[in-house]
């Protein structure tokens, strides 16, 4: 990490020799890694995939349970696919009760991600749904903050 | 800086790989597994259907690790699994604990910067992989470079939690959830030894607590090997080990006390800061008990006993 030009150019020159053989890779989930910043550590992805909110009918939500621990710092980055028409949310669930969301409903500012500070261990669980319903496609990407 | 380019450099890797292997990203997008969705409805519930979902996420190494570092533990080798071990391994049970202790190792490996010690450990894994029939998502040659040229941390860590997370997705979107509950109880076991054994040497309230609070995931561990463990002699005698662990955790007491979290916004990111806390009560006799099992039941299954 002492000269990153140089581990960039080694990238470059490492390109065409990757281009075979990889293991399937998501990349929306590599440019989300990216986008929750530095200093954090890639832990866990989920990919969304969820259809229109029917007329009169709940919102589609993909729920995912996750282990968060004491004294860790977390990080929750959403992405939307280029396709996608709605845009993802995140919100964090303890027991069934709302802690935080990426997306205020009063003010209609979102954010692409969340930070929480983890001071009870236990399992959690999150919430990603898109904006009013729509149709959309996204990854949520869980970090750790260094 | 130096990490935003690290980062760059890492999602050039992985694009450059995916163009030639994604069609469907250069038509229209990535490929969404349908079975990732579900539809709303009920409020959260634990069935045992639900719990093998909370068990993917429960082992991290590498937040094991990161409380290592934070607490100064210099790196030691001899907590590592021995590799030469893994050439005698011949069913898929043995592969497959393994497969998640050396993934442990590695993350242990990877967030002290031992990068060129972990080929030996990424060349053990590849053989394990591929002898799950799981190895496609394991890019050794990428690895084994970037540990190699010891540079690109970031990307090294990316890659290979990755590569673990899509096996595990993988052996279960396959029918293959016994191998992915073994590999995930392989990663829990070379964690809990790892902790274990620091925080007998160590005093350290936060590694001590985390220790504790293995008492909740591992129940949610236990029902997730409950499943499988009349298939096998050595399913059954892993289970039966694991519960040992379970004994020795029963006096272990794990309460809460309340509080309100506290929302701020810190440079244009919503953070939250939570107030409730979870408080472990463990003696040193416990915590010497705990440590001991983990490490026989550890050591039984690397020495494929």
């Amino acid at each position: 990490m002492k000269c990153p030009f140089f581990i960039l150019s080694i990238a470059m020159i490492m390109m065409p020799m990757l281009a075979t053989g990889q293991p399937a890779t998501d990349d929306l989930v590599s440019t989300c890694v990216i986008a929750a910043g530095e200093n954090t550590t890639y832990l866990k992805d989920f990919r969304v995939q969820l259809p229109k909110a029917a007329p009169n009918a709940a919102v589609p939500v993909y729920k995912a349970n996750m282990y968060l621990m004491k004294n860790m710092k977390y990080r929750f980055a959403v992405c939307d696919a280029p396709e996608s028409t709605g845009e993802l949310v995140i919100t964090l669930y303890d027991q069934g009760k709302e802690l935080i969301s990426s997306y205020n409903k009063s003010t209609g500012k979102k954010y692409s991600s969340i930070d929480f500070i983890c001071n009870k261990t236990g399992l959690y669980t999150l919430w990603y749904d898109f904006i009013d319903g729509e149709q959309g496609s996204g990854v949520g990407v869980v970090c750790m903050i260094k | 800086m130096t990490g935003t380019i690290t980062k760059i450099a890492a999602v050039i890797l992985l694009l450059s790989a995916g163009s030639c292997r994604n069609s469907s990203m250069r038509h229209g997008g990535p490929g969404f597994p349908l079975a990732d969705s579900v539809p709303a409805g009920e409020a959260v519930k634990l069935s045992e259907e639900a719990v093998a979902d909370i068990v993917q996420n429960i082992a991290s190494p590498v937040e094991i690790a990161s409380i290592l570092q934070a607490m100064q533990v210099p790196f030691s080798a001899g907590y590592l699994a021995p590799t030469q071990e893994a050439d005698r391994l011949t069913t898929n049970f043995q592969k497959a604990v393994m497969l998640g202790i050396y993934g442990a190792d590695l993350g242990y490996l990877n967030m002290y910067e031992k990068t060129g010690n972990s080929v030996e450990v990424l060349a053990t894994i590849k053989r394990l992989a591929d002898g799950l029939r799981v190895g496609q998502y394991f890019d050794f040659e990428t690895l084994k470079r970037l540990s190699l040229s010891k540079s690109n941390l970031d990307s090294l860590l990316y890659l290979s939690v990755n590569s673990y997370n899509q096996i595990d997705r993988f052996l279960r979107d396959n029918d293959r959830g016994s191998i992915s509950a073994l590999m995930i109880a392989g990663v829990w076991i070379e964690g809990q030894y790892l902790a274990t054994q620091v925080a007998l040497s160590h005093t350290d309230e936060i590694l001590r607590d985390r220790v504790g609070e293995q008492k909740i995931i591992l129940g949610d561990l236990l029902m997730l090997l409950r499943p499988y463990r009349q298939s096998s002699e050595e399913y059954k005698s892993l289970y039966e080990m694991m519960e040992g662990i379970s004994t020795e955790y029963t006096d272990v007491k794990v309460s809460y006390r309340l509080g309100e979290p506290e929302t701020i916004e810190d440079k244009g990111r919503l953070v939250m800061v939570q107030h409730e806390e979870s408080i472990v009560e463990m003696s040193d006799e416990q915590l010497a008990k705990i440590a001991e099992m983990s490490k026989e039941v550890r050591n039984k299954l690397i020495s494929g006993q």
